[in-house]
């Protein structure tokens, strides 16, 4: 499934990396902890995180994740989006809370890395 | 006796390292006729304290050590054979020994080193303390100690894993941690990836190094209290990277090591910090890690990433 797919499904805001709406989402992950995404996240892969400081972004570059949805509605600092925009870096923003959003992507079809 | 205290503790963890695995195998011999004199200057030469002494078929008949050079020069031996002054009672290691029983005979005997030999007594190789001590190091993903004597290797810029030289001025990538912004760490580690891609290394192994040098940075940053470098030197069949810091020092390892103990701050916690998951990862993603810290004096984490497979 595709980008623009879970854009819709999460009624999404893209903030950065609009060139990357058609491209595949290979299976999804949610965490809050930097070092937990570092340990499981994988290239091609979407990660849902309330943490909307500069390091998701990091993070999600240093692992080369396909991109990365804030969930909650959270304000993004000017700081995260402007290296998102730098980096040409997949930023989604939705207004869902963390259940929301994983129960609507998985109701979806979309898949975790541990069933990928 | 510290150290000796150390290689127990690490005797029972490797049980199953063999002698064969851990002996210099290129062991300098000479025969009963050879005169003092010669075992003498091959110690110079080479740079070793004891010599196995064997006969034409390398069956081990003895040894010369220093002391048996200095009664020699004592007794004006020194241009007879060795055969009249050498320790003919010689205890040696067998080859199939694991490390248990070779760090006890280091233990009970207070020799500097054993000549390994078969079954037939034919000499395989020698085994010294260091010996013993690289072996672990070989085998092990990572090793702690605040010893008082690692204080000269926390400064060195030499391997802690194989010994190499790792001059800082030969790194060929080179970072300052000089910020003690939490919003800052990872960025010499991003960099890194952004050289190593230019450098046309595997992406899967670039992706490997980023993870692991983000953790190690993110650690100098957040817990160190002081600035640190990011070294990068890439060799033939590998990439070394070296993360230092002249900081407070790892407490206590085995705490550190354990999955979820974090001393991070509520402030870094705020940034997806502190799941107590760093050493954890730099585990899972480097060939091999060792972690060198002592308290007050800083901490050297040294990562190898093999690109021969």
């Amino acid at each position: 499934m595709k980008v623009k797919e879970l854009v819709k499904i999460l009624d999404g805001e893209v903030i950065s990396g609009e060139d990357k709406l058609d491209e595949n989402v290979k299976s999804i992950g949610a965490g809050d902890m930097m070092s937990e995404i570092l340990a499981f996240a994988k290239p091609g892969m979407m990660i849902l995180s309330a943490q909307a400081s500069p390091q998701s972004v990091r993070t999600g570059i240093v692992t080369e994740i396909l991109g990365l949805v804030i969930i909650s509605g959270k304000n993004i600092p000017q700081q995260t989006i402007e290296m998102a925009k730098q980096n040409n870096f997949l930023l989604i923003k939705t207004k869902y809370y963390m259940f929301s959003t994983c129960g609507r992507l998985y109701k979806a079809g979309f898949k975790g890395i541990d069933e990928e | 006796m510290k150290n000796k205290k150390n290689l127990k503790k690490y005797a029972d963890i490797f049980a199953h390292i063999k002698a064969s695995d851990l002996m210099t195998k290129n062991v300098t011999t000479l025969t009963p006729e050879n005169k003092m004199s010669q075992a003498k200057e091959m110690m110079r030469i080479k740079k070793i304290s004891g010599i196995p002494i064997v006969d034409k078929k390398d069956k081990l008949i003895g040894i010369i050590s220093l002391e048996d050079i200095i009664k020699a020069l004592e007794f004006n031996k020194m241009d007879e054979p060795i055969q009249n002054t050498m320790t003919t009672d010689v205890i040696t290691v067998n080859i199939d020994d694991n490390l248990t029983d070779i760090v006890e005979k280091f233990d009970i005997l207070k020799l500097r080193r054993f000549p390994v030999v078969d079954k037939n007594n034919i000499i395989q190789g020698i085994i010294s303390r260091v010996d013993v001590l690289n072996g672990i190091l070989e085998k092990f993903s990572l090793i702690y100690s605040h010893d008082k004597k690692r204080n000269s290797t926390l400064s060195q810029e030499i391997s802690l894993i194989t010994g190499e030289k790792l001059l800082i001025n030969e790194a060929e990538f080179h970072f300052a941690i000089d910020n003690a912004d939490i919003i800052a760490a990872g960025t010499g580690a991003a960099l890194l990836q952004q050289f190593l891609k230019k450098k046309e290394v595997d992406n899967e192994i670039i992706r490997r190094i980023g993870i692991a040098t983000y953790e190690a940075e993110t650690n100098v940053v957040i817990h160190s209290k002081s600035t640190g470098d990011i070294l990068c030197f890439i060799k033939e069949d590998r990439i070394i990277i070296r993360v230092t810091d002249k900081g407070i020092g790892i407490e206590d390892l085995e705490q550190a090591m354990e999955e979820g103990f974090t001393t991070a701050s509520d402030y870094v916690k705020e940034f997806g910090f502190g799941a107590g998951m760093g050493i954890q990862n730099m585990k899972r993603f480097t060939d091999k890690l060792v972690i060198i810290s002592e308290k007050k004096k800083g901490t050297q984490v040294e990562m190898v990433f093999y690109t021969d497979k």
